[in-house]
């Protein structure tokens, strides 16, 4: 069991997303930053896709009534009694402390894994909220003070490189600006040659309306040779949708599975989690790679 | 469906969208889920989902790496369909759903005045027509039915509500569809029904599919 104590005003159950759900509708959902989560997991030697706790925006404190280990990915503090130290991986806590996580500028999201993994019963093949829907994870809610979460059996020991591996991920894209990397979209055709390079050598910048569902970017405009409005078709997380006023929306797991907006590229899987973990204001540019080079990108496992 | 071979796209690395036209219109729809059951059959090895649309299928394969395995295999299918001596397969019509609605929405007289007609017509209007499920999506269980009395046919709203109450019957363009859960929208509100439109302990949880068709019948 894990006790929230103090809950950020942001926080959720989440895994790596529902299996399936795109044909009626429901998005894939999931951790924003995939790759930190599962590396939380794998330093604790928990599955890398069991639920973790994805939280952002304020503190987050907590307590293991019969203690237990946890790792704490992308916060700036981590007080466990009178103690404060700056990271947290495969930590210790004994029965009853209360751990307190100090979130920084960067990154947005963070995450805290438990050994044994977050143990709520899955909804529709996963252990993610889905918020909007009110189901899933904790009972489809983001969590607050007082709720108490089951945790899953100890699988062993697992190795704390790969959460430090993590942490000096976190730091190194930190300093560096964001480029992403992406491939042509379905209606990529509907931008001329002029637009396709704007697209790849503006700088666009993070909008404070960015979340779950999508990111917003402000800069040059976007627009396709002609303005009309396509019959919706699928789309999915990681797609440059160009809305009528010209500044591209990319969806992010949570965001609507079919739109009628043209996709004039998609983000590649393993970059997502840049633009997810950039706050407001940070500049973004985009880069384009052939799909042949895009699969050859893997995610860590 | 003879002819020109349609364009197979990437949608992102792991996914590809098969273009078969650009509009709504229920014949192209019905070759949209002929294609889709093509596949189906096909039983191709590597594919997670099918969502198929107005115009286009797209297919959701289980990863990155066995994409381009299945987009050959899925060439062999769609040649299937266009060769001019393949019967395209005609689907079977789909379910007929009967919908009950009671008309009290809070945008019922703002349509009624918009359109020139009484709310009895609008909802005479309404409930006249078989609508087609086109496709799903926006959220779970969402339903775009097509296609909506011309006499009907309004923008959608210019100042959207926050929150559409879960059951709301509404209408917009040459849509209508119901809310299957409280979100923001921006369509014309007519009614509301009890009928959960989506239910994750019910398998599949959606109420509707691509094919079926709708009635909406006025109640209370």
């Amino acid at each position: 069991m894990i006790e929230i104590v103090k809950a950020s005003p942001y926080a959720t159950v989440q895994d790596q997303g529902f299996p399936r759900g795109r044909s009626f509708g429901l998005p894939e959902g999931g951790a924003m930053d995939r790759l930190l989560a599962r590396l939380a997991n794998t330093s604790l030697g928990n599955s890398p896709g069991d639920a973790i706790i994805e939280w952002s925006l304020g503190p987050l404190s907590f307590r293991l009534p019969r203690g237990g280990r946890i790792t704490g990915l992308g916060q700036a503090e981590v007080r466990v009694g009178d103690v404060t130290r700056g990271t947290a991986i495969a930590l210790d806590v004994e029965a009853g402390q209360t751990v307190t996580l100090v979130p920084g500028p960067r990154p947005v999201f963070n995450y805290l894994a438990i050994q044994g993994g977050v143990a709520v019963e899955p909804v529709l093949g996963a252990r993610s909220t889905y918020v909007p829907g009110g189901f899933g994870g904790f009972d489809g809610r983001r969590l607050r003070s007082g709720d108490a979460l089951p945790l899953g059996a100890s699988h062993g020991s697992g190795s704390p490189s790969t959460g430090e591996i993590a942490e000096r991920v976190t730091e190194v894209q930190a300093g560096r600006n964001v480029t992403l990397r992406v491939i042509r979209g379905p209606q990529w055709d509907r931008f001329d040659q002029a637009m396709q390079q704007g697209l790849l050598s503006a700088t666009f910048t993070v909008d404070r309306a960015s979340d779950r569902m999508g990111y917003r970017l402000t800069g040059p405009v976007v627009a396709p040779k002609e303005q009309a409005t396509l019959p919706s078709e699928a789309a999915c997380p990681g797609a440059v949708q160009v809305p009528d006023n010209g500044q591209p929306i990319v969806i992010m797991p949570d965001g609507p599975t079919v739109g009628g907006y043209p996709k004039i590229a998609t983000v590649i899987r393993s970059d997502l989690r840049l633009l997810a973990q950039s706050p407001p204001g940070t500049p973004i540019r985009f880069r384009e790679v052939s799909l042949e080079e895009a699969r050859r990108i893997i995610l860590l496992p | 469906m003879t002819g020109a071979v349609p364009p197979v796209l990437p949608l992102g690395e792991s996914a590809w969208t098969i273009v078969l036209g650009d509009r709504v219109d229920r014949a192209l729809h019905r070759t949209v889920l002929g294609l889709a059951r093509t596949i189906e059959a096909a039983r191709i090895p590597g594919i997670s989902e099918l969502v198929p649309a107005y115009a286009t299928l797209t297919v959701f394969c289980e990863s990155a790496q066995v994409a381009e395995r299945v987009r050959l295999d899925l060439a062999s299918a769609i040649d299937r369909m266009t060769s001019p001596e393949s019967r395209v397969p005609n689907p079977e019509p789909g379910r007929v759903l009967t919908i009950p609605v009671r008309y009290d929405g809070p945008d019922l007289d703002e349509v009624a005045e918009r359109t020139g007609l009484t709310r009895d017509e609008v909802i005479q209007r309404h409930t006249a027509r078989e609508y087609e499920v086109f496709l799903l999506g926006f959220a779970p269980g969402w339903a775009y039915l097509g296609e909506l009395d011309p006499s009907l046919q309004l923008p959608r709203r210019s100042a959207p509500r926050i929150r559409v109450p879960a059951g709301s019957v509404a209408i917009a363009g040459a849509q209508t569809g119901v809310y299957p859960i409280a979100t923001p929208g921006g369509w014309h509100l007519l009614g509301t029904t009890t009928v959960a439109m989506f239910d994750r302990t019910r398998d599949p949880p959606s109420l509707l599919r691509p094919g079926d068709r709708v009635r909406f019948e006025a109640i209370g």
